[in-house]
């Protein structure tokens, strides 16, 4: 297990610059292998390439910072899977479980549909084209600390009330979202292709955003990985060991809260990666948290990138998929097989 | 094409006076046929009130959908519910004698069912040129038995397009414009669109080069495409839209860095109907004037 272990985590590393660079060749645009390394070049070396050409400026701000940018969110969202997994014991755990999203998509809905009222034509000439993931934002941490402090009736953080209550707060947050809808037909659209999630017309000032969130939620999850063995021991043995379990819980839940809010709040509702992801990697290579966590980070990040990929390069005319559906129609097929295949190895 | 439609109003009156009742086959096929010229009017899509407001007569309009609010008259009018989903109780209640849907939608037939069933007389049309509108124009001539005042109003629109054809009549190489429907997840007017023919009389081409009605489009498309002139709406599609130079990846095209960036009235642009031919106006100035 332990040189299984290390094979995959060299071929995830050695997959993520060629990734990075594979991923910035595809695009509307035309454009030549040559062509891109040589921007890449002259962006590493510092080169004098103008600014004002396009074809440096397609590369570097259309593409690079999308494939970045779904680099951390598939990284984000599988790293909350992960967690998710872990402290709630449930296999079916994903980042979305919490309700976050909820919180987010009714975040953004309200930025969407209140650009019909003078406030909210007012704050979307301030923010521009930031205020939908800001809005988003706002509503993801609002959604965490009600679902925080409804889970912890009774005193301590409780798995199933960590649960129930972020069930509770989603249905109740997509209740509103409905409402928003019926009262504003003409912004359905925009909402529902909001919450499909995509990274069309995403920018580095998109992962200028994210990243402060990334940082503080990778903290806690980064410093309390071992914990997450303990903790999915189960309750009881977890106190007997002599642990905090309330205290390491609540920073785990933060920590993916954090991730998980901001992902969504720059890129919608990407479904899948966090879920099926951890689940592939305990396949190859073992349930302990620390290895798990890094290889489904890398993982994350790399299956994000490329379904992003496949989501602006498959329709013509520069027409794009919500790449929240890409991942979907990948996941599902995918993990059907390897499922498959892995119950056919354990049994033999 | 006023030849045709002329043809078109001569071979209708004939038919009229002989039967004494009024019939036109809508943009789907369907024969509406009118006992008398319609009298009260009900109209699930806006851009039928400002046909009949142009022809002057909006005595024979008795309701309005909730978003209605051009001509300012008639904000005066019940309303029926939304566009989207008119409130057939309500409609049944008016006592309309003719009911127009503009189709667009998978549900705007299903909304006309109810009606329907219950006897009232209903016509689709579909407008995507301004061919279409004259023709439809026409027909409203006929169902309302104004075919004069239908005339009127296709001549004079005609001819106001005549004296805007003159500006670029001498021009060959026909300026590139890309018309924003929607911003964020860009959306683009394409060819199937009365925008496409509003732009193609005001002596542009649109640099969109797709068939459908609304193209979704990807920012490194939009840069590909790369247009000389941007044109944006305002409306109910597109809430308080960011000014392009403000947005991110907006900066490097042509337009925007050229300063041909035109924000335009939604209603007047998108909503088929007499004012398109103000739109073509506006974007002909824009195009043409002021270089």
């Amino acid at each position: 297990m332990e040189k299984r272990r290390v094979r995959a985590v060299a071929v995830l590393f050695f997959l993520v610059p060629v990734s990075v660079f594979a991923a910035c060749l595809f695009g509307a645009y035309d454009t030549s292998v040559a062509q891109v390394y040589d921007v890449f070049k002259s962006a590493i070396l510092g080169g004098v390439e103008s600014s004002e050409s396009s074809l440096s400026y397609i590369v570097t701000d259309l593409r690079l910072s999308r494939v970045c940018l779904s680099f951390l969110v598939g990284m984000s969202l599988a790293v909350a899977g992960t967690v998710y997994q872990g402290i709630l014991r449930n296999p079916l755990a994903d980042p979305f479980t919490l309700g976050v999203s909820s919180g987010a998509a009714f975040g953004a809905s309200l930025a969407i549909f209140s650009g019909s009222t003078v406030l909210g034509a007012g704050l979307w000439l301030k923010f521009g084209s930031l205020f939908l993931p800001l809005a988003a934002l706002a509503g993801a941490m609002a959604a965490l600390g009600a679902v925080l402090m409804l889970g912890r009736i009774g005193g301590t953080l409780r798995r199933e009330t960590m649960v129930l209550a972020g069930i509770v707060v989603a249905t109740f947050l997509s209740a509103l979202i409905s409402l928003l809808k019926s009262l504003d037909e003409d912004s359905v659209t925009s909402i529902v292709f909001w919450i499909m999630g995509s990274f069309q017309g995403r920018g580095w000032e998109h992962v200028t955003l994210f990243l402060p969130y990334f940082i503080a939620g990778m903290i806690p999850i980064i410093y309390y990985s071992r914990e997450l063995d303990i903790l999915s021991l189960g309750e009881t043995q977890a106190r007997h060991l002599g642990m905090d379990v309330s205290r390491v819980r609540l920073f785990l839940l933060v920590g993916s809260g954090l991730l998980t809010g901001a992902a969504v709040a720059v890129s919608g509702i990407i479904g899948f990666v966090g879920l099926i992801v951890p689940h592939l990697v305990r396949m190859f290579q073992g349930a302990e948290h620390r290895p798990l966590l890094l290889s489904s980070s890398l993982l994350g990040g790399l299956l994000l990138v490329w379904s992003d990929v496949i989501a602006r390069s498959l329709l013509p005319g520069g027409e794009e998929l919500p790449v929240g559906v890409v991942t979907a129609l990948l996941g599902g097929p995918f993990f059907c097989i390897v499922l498959r295949g892995g119950f056919r190895g354990a049994r033999s | 094409m006023f030849l045709k439609s002329f043809f078109l109003l001569l071979v209708i009156i004939p038919v009229n006076s002989a039967f004494a009742e009024i019939s036109v086959i809508d943009d789907f096929g369907d024969k509406v046929v009118l006992k008398s010229p319609a009298k009260r009017i009900v109209a699930l899509y806006g851009a039928f009130n400002e046909i009949l407001f142009a022809m002057d007569l909006d005595d024979r309009i008795v309701a309005r959908t909730a978003g209605d609010d051009y001509p300012a008259q008639i904000i005066k009018l019940p309303s029926i519910g939304t566009h989207m989903r008119p409130n057939s109780e309500l409609i049944v209640a008016l006592n309309p004698d003719l009911v127009l849907q503009m189709a667009g939608r998978s549900q705007a037939k299903t909304a006309l069912e109810p009606l329907k069933e219950r006897g009232i007389p209903t016509a689709m049309f579909k407008v995507t040129s301004f061919e279409d509108l004259y023709s439809l124009i026409w027909k409203i001539g006929t169902l309302t038995g104004e075919p004069k005042r239908a005339e009127k109003l296709v001549h004079s629109m005609i001819g106001r397009l005549d004296k805007v054809k003159n500006k670029y009549s001498k021009i060959k190489d026909k300026p590139e414009v890309f018309f924003e429907i929607r911003y964020p997840n860009l959306l683009a007017a394409g060819q199937g669109s009365i925008v496409s023919d509003i732009i193609v009389k005001a002596g542009g081409d649109n640099c969109v080069d797709n068939p459908k009605k609304i193209v979704r489009m990807g920012e490194e498309e939009l840069l590909r495409l790369n247009p000389e002139n941007y044109v944006y709406q305002s409306g109910r599609m597109n809430q308080s839209p960011v000014v392009p130079s403000d947005r991110a990846h907006f900066k490097m095209i042509k337009a925007v860095r050229s300063g041909k960036v035109l924000k335009v009235d939604e209603s007047v642009f998108s909503r088929p109907g007499p004012r398109n031919v103000d739109a073509v106006e506006t974007l002909a100035d824009f195009l043409y004037n002021k270089n």
